[in-house]
C-alpha cells in the first residue's frame, strides 16, 4: 500500500518544518529504494575518465607520481581522449559481456567467478555521519544514529533526486 | 633511455582474469601487428604472483593468491603451478570503488570534491588504515577533544604554497576553535577505518557480495579436501590495496576465526605487493622453460589467434 499523497504546500508555514502529518509524507516503496540503492552503487563504478582539473596550473617544482605529467600531454590528452574513447569504445562492457554468451559455455568464466552475497548480516550506518545506525527514515529508507542526523537528513537529502 | 627494438624483444604482459575473447584476439592484433613483437607471453597476474612464492618456498605445493586492485578483488587458487579455474572468486570491490566512496562521503559530509579524484586518492592512501576491532574503533572516534585517538586533520593542496596533501601530525591538530591559517582541511574520523572496511564487509555499502576472509574461505572448500590445508598455509596478499596499515593482521584474524581448528593459517604479505608479481615476471623470464611458453610472432603469422588461446592460459 502506497501512501504517495500529493504534497501541500501550506505558504504559512516555513519550509523547514516538515509536516509530520501523515497524509501529507510521501513514502517511497521499496521498489523505488532498491533503483536508488541501484543507481548509488553504479554510480560508486565510474572510472573518472576525465582531465585532472589542476593540469593547468603552472608546473610543480617537485614531479608527484599522482598528477598529470606536463601541460603538453595535459593538453594532447584533452583532444584525443575524448574522441579516441567515443570512436573505439562504442560497445561498452554491457553489450561486450552480452556477446561472449557465456552462459552456453562450460567451464568456469566470468560469470561464475562472482562472489555469493555474505552469510552475515549487513550491518547499516547512518547516512550523515557514518557511525552505527539504529533507525530509518520513513519516507525514503536511509539510516540514521540520532534526531540531529535526521534533522540534517531531511533538509538536505530526503527525497532530494528521486527516481 | 631505454631503447627498445621491438622487433627483438619479448614481452611478458599482465591481463585480467576471464577477459573475453574478443579483447584477447585484440591485445593478439595489437601486440603483433602493431608493435610486432618478437614474442609475448600474456598471463594473469596471480600466476607469477605464483611462481614468485613457489621460487621462495620449494617446499610448497599449493598457494593460493589474493590480488586487490584498482577494479576488483580476485581470490585465485593455484597448485603446482597452475592455477585452478573452479576456484576463482571476483568481489567487485577495488580501488576505484573506496576511492569514488570516499569522495561521496566527504562532498556530503564536508566539501565538495567529487572531481578531485586525485587528491583524494592521496587522502586514502595516506590516512587510511583497516581497523583490527571495528566497533571499538567506532566507538573511540565518537569521542571529544584528546580521546578520540582515530581523528586525524588532513591539509589539502593549494598548488601555490602547499603542493601536495598531508596530514597534520598529532601535536598540531586544533581541537577547539577555527583553524588560523588560511589552510583548507578535512576531518577525517570514521571514515578513515570505514572505507578499507569495505574490502572486509561489501554490504555495508550495498553490495550484495562476500568480503575477503569469507571469499577466501569459501573458495577454499571449492576445493579438494587433501588440498585444504596446504592452501590455508599459503595464503599470499598482492595488490595495491594490501599497503593499507593493519591488512594482514585483519585477515589473518578473520581466515583464523573461520578456517577449522586442525588447519595451520599463516598468511603472507611480501614487502612491495604491488610489484610482486612484476618480480615474478622477471624469474618467469629467466625460466628456462619460457621459450616453450611464449608464442612468437611466426607461429602468430602461421596460426593466428588459436595458438594463443591454446598456450596462454588464461
Amino acid at each position: 500500500q502506497l501512501l504517495k499523497s500529493r504534497q501541500d504546500i501550506n505558504p504559512s508555514q516555513a519550509c523547514r518544518v516538515r509536516s509530520q502529518d501523515p497524509n501529507q509524507r510521501r513514502v517511497l516503496d521499496s521498489a523505488t529504494r532498491q533503483r536508488r540503492l541501484t543507481r548509488q552503487l553504479e554510480a560508486l563504478e565510474k572510472d573518472n575518465f576525465q582531465d585532472d582539473p589542476h593540469a593547468s596550473l603552472p608546473q610543480l617544482v617537485k614531479r608527484l607520481p599522482q598528477f598529470d605529467e606536463s601541460n603538453e600531454s595535459g593538453k594532447r590528452r584533452k583532444k584525443t581522449r575524448g574522441d579516441h574513447f567515443k570512436q573505439r569504445f562504442r560497445k561498452n562492457f554491457q553489450t561486450l559481456l552480452e556477446e561472449e554468451d557465456l552462459s552456453v559455455s562450460e567451464g568456469p568464466n566470468y560469470l561464475t567467478a562472482f562472489a555469493e552475497p555474505s552469510k552475515f548480516p549487513q550491518r547499516h550506518f547512518c547516512a550523515v555521519c557514518g557511525f552505527p545506525s539504529n533507525y530509518t527514515c520513513v519516507s525514503c529508507g536511509a539510516r540514521y544514529c540520532c534526531v540531529r542526523c535526521l534533522g540534517t537528513h531531511h533538509e538536505t537529502r530526503c527525497l532530494k533526486w528521486t527516481v | 633511455l631505454y631503447i627498445v627494438d621491438f622487433a627483438d624483444t619479448s614481452i611478458v604482459i599482465t591481463e585480467p582474469y576471464f577477459t573475453f575473447s574478443s579483447i584477447q584476439e585484440s591485445m593478439n592484433e595489437i601486440l603483433f601487428e602493431e608493435y610486432q613483437f618478437q614474442s609475448v607471453l600474456r598471463i594473469n597476474a596471480g600466476s607469477l604472483s605464483a611462481h614468485r612464492y613457489f621460487h621462495e618456498n620449494n617446499a610448497e605445493l599449493c598457494c593460493i593468491v589474493v590480488d586487490s586492485g584498482f577494479s576488483s578483488t580476485h581470490i585465485v587458487p593455484h597448485c603446482r603451478g597452475r592455477k585452478m579455474k573452479e576456484g576463482i572468486c571476483r568481489i567487485n570491490v577495488g580501488g576505484k570503488l573506496l576511492t569514488n566512496h570516499l569522495k561521496e562521503i566527504i562532498s556530503y559530509r564536508q566539501l565538495h570534491v567529487m572531481d578531485e579524484t586525485y587528491v583524494i586518492n592521496q587522502v586514502k592512501e595516506d590516512v587510511c588504515y583497516v581497523s583490527q576491532d571495528f566497533y571499538k574503533d567506532m566507538e573511540t572516534a565518537q569521542l571529544k577533544g584528546e580521546d578520540n585517538t582515530v581523528m586525524r586533520e588532513y591539509v589539502l593542496p593549494d598548488f601555490s604554497s602547499i603542493k601536495k596533501g598531508f596530514c597534520k601530525p598529532r601535536e598540531e591538530m586544533n581541537f577547539t576553535g577555527k583553524y588560523k591559517t588560511g589552510e583548507q582541511i578535512l576531518r577525517l574520523t570514521n571514515e578513515r577505518f570505514a572505507v578499507p572496511e569495505m574490502l572486509f564487509h561489501p554490504s555495508d555499502i550495498g553490495i550484495q557480495e562476500m568480503g575477503i576472509p569469507e571469499a577466501l574461505v569459501n573458495s577454499i572448500n571449492n576445493m579438494p579436501e587433501e588440498m585444504q590445508p596446504h592452501f590455508y598455509k599459503n595464503i599470499v596478499l598482492t595488490g595495491g590495496n594490501a599497503l593499507f596499515p593493519g591488512y594482514r593482521d585483519r585477515v589473518y584474524k578473520e581466515v583464523r576465526a573461520l578456517a577449522p581448528v586442525e588447519y595451520q593459517v599463516s598468511v603472507a604479505l611480501p614487502q612491495n605487493p604491488v610489484c610482486y608479481p612484476w618480480e615474478g615476471g622477471k624469474l618467469l623470464a629467466e625460466n628456462p622453460d619460457f621459450e616453450e611458453m611464449v608464442v612468437t610472432r611466426e607461429d602468430y603469422e602461421e596460426n593466428g589467434h588459436y595458438v594463443c588461446e591454446e598456450k596462454f592460459d588464461i
